[in-house]
């Protein structure tokens, strides 16, 4: 479970997240949706330990991740949209690299790889060094070594941004696959149908805040429009005047 | 900590020793240092020495005196005309310096004075410059001859117009004077150590950054300073690679290879290259260090290489400073990377004897320019403009 309240952070004189507050159950996806801007990566780097919050408080399956990064870091996977992988070596030792940093031993970490090469279709690529992968099979790599401790959280940031049809598809299948294993899974995008196929709640964040949240159809009848498309930016355009309760009465 | 540091510093070095090209070059290069360097101060040491035992001279129209023939050739020197357009090969370095005798010599040496001419180039440093010594003595010793002569035909001691004599007694050799070229050899070696380990400097640093694979690393459970004590141990372990590989080129030249010009000048007991691999190994982690710090600014390799050459410049500047100042060995130089090795191994090379400070002080400045490095990069990564800021 993902816990944020009233997160800030400025960059110079810029809110870039202004007091967002949000949960994200076990066992569901919760959607992040957003326009370009909107603060989605910067509270996904808030609460990945990358950058230091300001005030407010993220919490990873009960660990506050200012007061204790390691355990928070150890507590989820975090994918963002960095996702160099070292070209000298094999997709295999990519992974291993981050399996050993994180503890999980040899035994323990090819009986999870052996899950997701199954799930992602790696197997061919496993162990050719990934000098000239593709950036869906980068995407491949780098998700599996996110996810090789298996943690009970997942942050995924613009997952599919830059992927074909092919890989968008696995990618998809395998948050669900994440979603019946019980685990949280958080993302955030800005492609509509992705987030209506395959969220449980979905959190529109728009300059910084938080402007609405809840189900697909919670959010179209909110904002009284005909789909989430529309919903969307209506619920992301209404932030910046505050008039969202006029409108949703 | 440890594990991270173990993890980190494995990765990192199987990841670049597949770099063959780089690797295979920057190795080559280490071991093929010396004997290239040794091979070329023999060749120079050779050439000096020849050229100071030249009994050869060129003099140009023979012709006009036979007396100064004469007496070149009582002092068993030959004498050899020189080349038609002499006067332009001299200028550019391409010929010894020539005695010129002008036709009217006979004539004027006769009724009084004689003038000869010298021509050579003093702006050339090279070798040709010794065969001028040997000329200006014997003309000299011809004067002598010549004004001897006169005055006892005239019934003067010719001792009335010796004052004082003076006699050239020169204690350098050739070969001694050639020695004060050593300086090269610490000078090339040590910009070894600091420019064999930038590729790899580069790449654990701003190689991360442009790669996009920083901020998934720093997302790992572990300690910043493991993560970048493991890299430093990494690049540390390469440089130490340099430079053994280096001393070993320098052993197996002066052991090896025939070069008996250089013996006379250059023999390094175990002791000293001892305190030769001393001094490298304390420097080449410290430069390591010091070159990732200075890559964690760039955003690409490209841009820390720019920033890394600054440093490289410095660094190989150095010695010139030091001639261009004057400096004379001094304690404080031990304080300051790169002039204090050039002078504790310059030392070496000389056969100086050296005390412990010598190697201790350089040791202690060189592990705190590590430290200082690995934890100001450690700190250097938890800043947003670092981890974020990409090209």
């Amino acid at each position: 479970m993902i816990e944020v309240q009233n997160l800030r952070k400025k960059f110079g004189t810029i809110n870039a997240v202004d007091g967002v507050t949000f949960t994200a159950n076990s066992g569901a996806i919760t959607g992040l949706l957003g326009p370009n801007g909107a603060g989605k990566t910067t509270t996904i780097r808030m609460i990945g330990t990358l950058i230091n919050i300001d005030s407010g408080a993220a919490m990873i399956d009960n660990i506050n991740v200012a007061l204790d990064p390691g355990g928070s870091r150890r507590a989820c996977g975090l994918l963002t949209d960095s996702r160099g992988i070292y070209t000298r070596m094999t997709a295999r030792e990519n992974i291993r690299y981050y399996a050993d940093l994180r503890g999980v031993t040899i035994a323990r970490s090819e009986k999870t790889l052996a899950r997701f090469v199954g799930w992602l279709d790696m197997r061919d690529i496993l162990d050719r060094r990934t000098e000239g992968f593709s950036q869906g099979e980068r995407m491949k790599v780098a998700i599996v070594r996110a996810l090789i401790h298996e943690p009970a959280n997942v942050i995924l940031d613009e997952p599919t941004n830059g992927l074909d049809v092919m890989s968008t598809r696995a990618l998809r299948e395998l948050v669900k696959r994440l979603k019946s294993d019980g685990q949280t899974v958080m993302f955030s995008s800005h492609v509509m149908q992705e987030v209506a196929a395959l969220c449980d709640q979905i959190i529109i964040i728009s300059h910084g805040r938080v402007t609405a949240q809840g189900t697909t159809s919670q959010l179209i009848e909110q904002s009284g429009k005909q789909n989430l498309e529309d919903a969307f930016i209506a619920l992301s355009d209404v932030a910046e005047t505050g008039d969202l309760h006029h409108e949703a009465a | 900590m440890w594990d991270t540091i173990f993890i980190v510093c494995k990765k990192e070095l199987t990841d670049h020793l597949r770099d063959r090209r780089t690797a295979a070059m920057i190795f080559f290069l280490s071991i093929a240092m010396g004997p290239l360097l040794l091979i070329g101060l023999t060749q120079f040491i050779a050439s000096v020495e020849k050229k100071a035992e030249a009994r050869e001279v060129f003099v140009q129209g023979k012709e006009n005196s036979p007396e100064i023939v004469n007496f070149f050739a009582r002092q068993d020197v030959t004498v050899k005309d020189p080349k038609q357009d002499f006067r332009e090969l001299i200028k550019n370095g391409k010929h010894d310096p020539v005695l010129v005798i002008p036709k009217e010599f006979a004539e004027k040496l006769s009724t009084g004075t004689a003038e000869v001419e010298l021509v050579f180039d003093d702006t050339r440093q090279d070798s040709g410059n010794a065969s001028i010594g040997v000329l200006r003595r014997l003309m000299r010793g011809f004067n002598a001859e010549v004004s001897t002569q006169r005055l006892i035909a005239r019934g003067v001691s010719p001792q009335l117009t010796r004052v004082v004599d003076v006699q050239d007694v020169n204690l350098g050799t050739a070969a001694q004077r050639a020695a004060a070229l050593l300086f090269i050899i610490p000078w090339i070696t040590l910009l070894g150590c600091v420019s064999g380990v930038t590729a790899i400097a580069i790449d654990v640093t701003a190689g991360e950054r442009e790669r996009g694979s920083l901020e998934p690393l720093l997302m790992n459970p572990v300690p910043r300073a493991g993560l970048v004590t493991g890299k430093w141990l990494a690049v540390a372990i390469y440089g130490l690679a340099v430079a053994a590989l280096t001393m070993c080129g320098f052993a197996l030249t002066l052991n090896f290879a025939p070069l008996p010009n250089l013996a006379s000048v250059l023999s390094i007991s175990p002791a000293q290259y001892l305190g030769f691999a001393i001094t490298m190994f304390s420097f080449a982690p410290a430069m390591g260090a010091l070159q990732m710090l200075i890559a964690t600014y760039g955003r690409t390799y490209k841009e820390a290489q720019t920033y890394v050459s600054y440093l490289i410049m410095a660094v190989s500047m150095m010695p010139a400073i030091g001639l261009l100042a004057q400096f004379k060995d001094a304690t404080w130089q031990l304080f300051v990377p790169m002039l204090g090795q050039l002078m504790v191994i310059t030392r070496i090379l000389r056969g100086e004897t050296l005390s412990a400070i010598h190697y201790l002080l350089p040791l202690a400045i060189n592990a705190t320019i590590s430290v200082v490095a690995v934890l100001l990069i450690s700190k250097l990564l938890t800043k947003e403009k670092i981890i974020f800021g990409r090209a």
